[in-house]
Parts: C-alpha cells; structure tokens; sequence
C-alpha cells in the first residue's frame, strides 16, 4: 500500500503467499495453453495448493522431493526456480530442462527435486534417496509423492516395504484427491484411507485435510521429523479435490458441472485460509493484495517467457549419453 | 581372492566379475549394490560372493523380491550421486520393473537436458541354459531399442573384468548382460582371452573386437555365441573356409565400423544371435553395414537367431530353435559354397 509499511508477514500470511503463488503459477500455466504455448498433455493442482504450501516450512535444501505428473507446486515447496520451470512447462530452449522433459518431467539437481509422468514411479526413486541419505549418515528425508491411485499400484507396497524394514527416511506423501481420472477412490480402495495401510510397513500413518494448509504444515512437520529421526517411514494422506478435469482437455463425464461448482466453492483452500486470516484480525485488503500482487508476477513472468525462443531443432538428438555417444 | 586362488585360468567366470566389482568399489565410495541373493549368498552364480563381507550389509544390499522398489532405487541413488548397481537376477525378470529402467534411468540425462547424470549398472544373466521361455532369453535387442541404454555382453573373462569396470565409471546407464551358460565355465575353458590381469583395468565399451582372423565370411555375434562361432570357425577351418570372427562386446553402442571394415574384405556376413531374429541385433547390424558399404558391396548376408519363438523346455526343442555350433558351422558352410 502506498504510503504506509509493510506490516510484518506473519508465518500465516507466508502461508497464504505460497498458496496465491502457485494458484497464480498453474494460472498462468492455463493462460499459456490458451496461447498454444503448451501442447501436449497439461495437469494443474488448482484445489491443491494447501499440500504444496504446507510441505514448504519442513523441507531443507537438502532434502528430496520426487514428484509426479502434477508436480508444478512441489516443485515451487522445494525452491525450484519458478522463472525455469514455467519456461520448461512451456518448452522453451530457457527452461529448466532445455525444452527437454516438458511439464511432466522436470529435474533440478540443485534442489533436489525431480518428477515423473507414470503414476506410482515416485516412489521407488524417493526411497532410493533415502538409501543414500542412510548409507551417508545424513539426516535428509526423501518425499515421494503419489496419489490415491498411485497408492493402489506394486511401487506403493513394495516401496514401502523396503523402507519399513530397513527403517528409512522416507515420507510418502498421499495427495488423495479422490479420483483416479474417473475411478472413485471409494470404490476401488480396500481401506477406508490409506493412512491406516501405514500399520502394514511399519510406518507412521497420518491423514489430514489436504485444504487446510495449518494442519498440513503441522502433520507434514511431524512425520518429517519421525523420519529424520530415524524411526522409519510415514505416510501423510492429504485428502483434496481436484478443480479441474485430470489433464486439460478431461471432459469430465465421470462428475457433473454442479458437482465440480460445489467442490470449488466448499473445499478452496485459499478461500477458506483467507476466511480464517480475516477471521483471526488481518485485513481483508492485504490477503486480497497477496493474490493480487502473485497474480501479476505469474502473468509478467509468463509474458517474458513467452518472448524466448523454442529450443534449436538441430539439437534434438544431442544428450542422450553423457559421454555423447550415439547407439 | 589371488591368495587362495593362485591359477587364475582355474577361477570361475562369476569371481572375476565379483573382482571386478571388488576393486571398483574400493577405489569409489559412491558404488553400492542392491539385488536379490547378492550378500549372503554372493549372488545365484557367485558373481557377487565376498563383496558383502568386504563393503558390509548396507553398501551391498540384499533386497526383497521387490523388483520394482529397488530398480528404482537406482534411478534416486543417481541422483543423489551414488553409482548403483542393481542386480536384475535373470534379464526375463526384467518384465515386472522395466518401468523404472526404459521411462526413468534411460530417459533421464536426455529429459533433464544434460542436468542430470544416470550412472546406473543394471547387470542381470540371460542366454539359454535348458531353463526354458521364462529363464532362458537374451533380450539384449528389447535393451538397445529403447533409447538411453549402454547394452554390453562380453564373451572372454579378460573383458568381463574390463566392461564391468568400464560400466562402473560410466555416467550413463549401462546395461550389463551376462550369459549364464559363461557363468558356469572357468577361465580355461574360454577360447579367446582367458587371461585376468590381477589389477583393475577397463576395456572400452562400444569397440567390437576381432577374436579369429580370416578371409571368407565375417561372422559377428557377441556373449557365448563368440565360443561357438571360434568352435565352428575351426571346425571349417579344416574345409578350407577361413572365418573372421567379431566379438561385439555391446549392442549399444554397435561398432558396425569394425564389422563393416571386414565384410568389405570378405564380401560375406553372418550375424549370429541368441536373441529373437525379428527387430534385432541381426537385421539392425547387417543394415547398417550395408549402409556403410553400399547395397551391392557384399556377396551375402546371413543371419541366425532365435526364430521368434519362446524357448522350448525339452532339449531336442531347445537345440532345434538356438543358434548352437552345429547350425553356425551348417551356414557358414553354405555361405562358403555360394558365390
């Protein structure tokens, strides 16, 4: 605001701030896609940024995050530069992977952060992070991601297994939005959450609000911590929906446009933080000028970005060795 | 190892490798190795034997019947800077994790634009020792099709110990193959390059070696094939048939150079491959020499694979679909009577 300070951000209004920067992010990711800038499969977390914003306060640089298909708040929670990886979503030669891996496939080394686009596959990688952590006597935990329904495929058990047994920093983080594309959770899951599968591996099982980015960044916290300190594995179970189709473009006939409406009006996670901010005495005007102020840095972010040149076809086929070598 | 056993052509092939692996990882920390039967049992063949008591339970992992959890580890140990190997018991098994093998390890370095290294050995036995279609394939061609993988089958115990090394150092993924009928032979029963230098050492991996020279058909093939093509190139030899034969060593990358190089010579090719024969290392390598030379630069090409079948159990069967010594030497010799 003009002419008076800033007052003090609160840890509650950083919490809002991650939340506004990746709605505004996957914001600007769909304006991108409108320009034909995206081609290809798109999946944006609007609905889900509580789970991202709340995972952010625990993690250390030198922690890991492996993500999945819909990775784009993870990788804000783990540092990575936002200015890369919206130029690698749109496939530019700027972007964090070199217009390589696209949306579905970024890699930051410097932070630790990497995904994957088959649903489950997170996992296994995680725990090979935490195998290292452990044989470097480092006490790092590694996140892996998956959803409700990579919580139904091999990599799950056998992942958790492995950890279980050997007790290893891992954090299976569950992002159970409730539909596997079209499959209802309910219907396929033999347990009623998956938190309570933890008892299985001998793992800490935790389900929480994934809307309430409170009660993540407090349950996220202490399973960090279980793992970090060497009791084994957790599994975080942050139940959220989902406000758009799986992939833009999902026609959706698995819900109705009514159903979708009351989920976003119930169930947004920033509507409902900014309730309680206001409620608890911030002003009105300063949640709305956080979102203002994310939402015009996305779109100059994006603007910028979509200045740059596409990636040099003459090198499509360099880089698929190290040592340059070609099969 | 060398005190106990003094005659190094006395050691079974599975030792030199585990020595191999040995010195490797006592030069580099960041080696670790995870798999089925590896420590306790020093892996099915014994090509992991000692490494456990050495390096300790951590650093050599025996792992759960969890394929798809601990090839994965690979691609997360990478990336955490480790130099994993992971031990894939039979190359057939590769079915229930070869997610985390062709979409992650291989794909890796390409999609991350150069940022991120995979230096991954995925080291597994294939080939045909009567264990029928679900114990018995080679599989190499399904490895080199997928784009991102270094596939290596040595033949000689000299470069079994070379390539592993070699796979070891490299950054990239390297698929290393063993045949198993090779990991029940010992040093003197090879014909070509029994000898194991005490000391570490690498051999190249992407140069095909010429193992017999000669002047009437070039025969390329790798891993025991190599054994059988030297049987069958003396068995002509006798006939007044002169073979040159060419140890691939690696399917990726193919050094077509070499084979090229002689079949200009000869003007004659066989490829032999216990692979299956269609979209393979036979069809691949005699195309691409062919492209090199010029479509009319050679008299014949033959191949012999497994004719795209699954592996019989019975050994009547077996025999009738494996390319072994009798069917080489058949086809070599009809090839030396063509024109």
């Amino acid at each position: 605001m003009p002419g008076t300070p800033d007052p003090p951000a609160t840890p509650q209004l950083e919490r809002f701030r991650r939340m506004a920067t990746m709605r505004a992010f996957d914001e600007a990711c769909l304006d991108a896609l409108r320009r034909k800038a995206i081609h290809g499969e798109l999946h944006v977390g609007l609905g889900q940024e509580a789970i991202g914003a709340g995972m952010a306060e625990s993690l250390r640089p030198d922690d890991a995050v492996v993500s999945t298909h819909r990775n784009h708040y993870h990788g804000i929670a783990k540092g990575v530069d936002r200015r890369a990886l919206l130029a690698e979503i749109c496939e530019r030669g700027s972007g964090l992977c070199r217009g390589r891996g696209g949306h579905m496939h970024p890699f930051d080394p410097s932070t630790h952060f990497s995904a994957t686009g088959i649903v489950g596959a997170s996992l296994p990688v995680a725990l090979g992070y935490a195998h290292a952590f452990r044989l470097r006597r480092q006490d790092n935990v590694a996140v892996g991601v998956t959803g409700d329904g990579g919580s139904h495929n091999g990599a799950f058990h056998e992942s958790l297994v492995m950890a279980g047994a050997r007790k290893l920093p891992l954090v299976v983080l569950v992002e159970n939005n409730v539909l596997a594309i079209s499959v209802d959770f309910h219907a396929v899951s033999p347990t009623r959450t998956i938190a309570e599968r933890a008892a299985a591996y001998g793992a800490l099982g935790i389900h929480v609000d994934g809307t309430d980015v409170d009660a993540v960044a407090d349950t996220f916290a202490r399973a960090v911590e279980h793992a970090r300190a060497g009791q084994g594995p957790a599994i975080v179970e942050a139940t959220c929906y989902r406000f758009r189709g799986h992939f833009e473009g999902d026609p959706e006939h698995y819900r109705s446009r009514d159903e979708r409406n009351r989920l976003r009006n119930a169930h947004d996670p920033l509507t409902l933080y900014a309730a309680r901010l206001t409620q608890a005495g911030v002003d009105r005007a300063r949640v709305d000028a956080i979102r203002a102020e994310e939402k015009e840095a996305a779109k100059a972010m994006l603007a910028d970005i979509l200045a740059e040149p596409m990636p040099d076809p003459a090198g499509a086929l360099e880089g698929v060795f190290a040592d340059g070598a070609r099969p | 190892m060398n005190e106990i056993v003094n005659d190094r052509l006395a050691m079974p092939l599975p030792a030199v490798i585990a020595e191999a692996i040995m010195l490797e990882m006592e030069r580099d920390d960041a080696i670790v190795c995870i798999g089925e039967d590896i420590g306790r049992a020093g892996g099915v063949f014994g090509a992991t034997r000692g490494l456990q008591e050495r390096f300790g339970a951590e650093r050599v992992l025996d792992a759960p019947i969890a394929e798809m959890a601990f090839t994965g580890m690979g691609v997360g140990l990478a990336q955490a800077g480790m130099r994993p190997l992971i031990e894939i018991m039979f190359a057939d098994f590769i079915g229930v994790c070869l997610e985390q093998v062709y979409n992650a390890a291989a794909k890796i370095h390409y999609m991350s634009g150069g940022r991120q290294r995979m230096p991954i050995v995925y080291k597994t036995a294939g080939g045909c020792i009567g264990s029928a279609a679900q114990h018995s394939q080679a599989l190499w061609g399904l490895f080199a099709h997928l784009p991102g993988l270094k596939v290596v089958a040595p033949c000689s115990p000299h470069d079994h110990k070379g390539l592993m090394a070699a796979a070891l150092r490299s950054d990239d993924p390297v698929v290393f193959i063993e045949h198993k009928a090779l990991l029940l032979s010992k040093g003197r029963d090879f014909r070509h390059h029994p000898d194991i230098p005490d000391a570490a050492y690498t051999v190249p991996i992407g140069q095909a070696a010429v193992v017999r020279q000669g002047t009437d058909v070039t025969l390329a093939t790798l891993s025991a094939s190599v054994e059988h093509a030297l049987e069958a190139a003396q068995t002509v030899d006798a006939e007044g048939i002169s073979v040159e034969v060419i140890d691939l060593r690696s399917v990726v990358p193919l050094d077509s150079d070499t084979v090229a190089q002689s079949a200009a010579r000869t003007g004659r090719l066989l490829v032999v491959d216990e692979d299956y024969l269609s979209f393979g290392l036979s069809a691949e390598l005699s195309m691409r020499v062919l492209e090199s030379l010029g479509f009319d630069a050679l008299r014949q090409i033959g191949r012999l694979a497994v004719p795209d079948v699954p592996i019989p159990a019975a050994l009547s069967l077996e025999k009738a679909v494996m390319p072994g010594v009798d069917a080489i030497t058949e086809h070599l010799r009809a090839m030396a009577k063509g024109s």
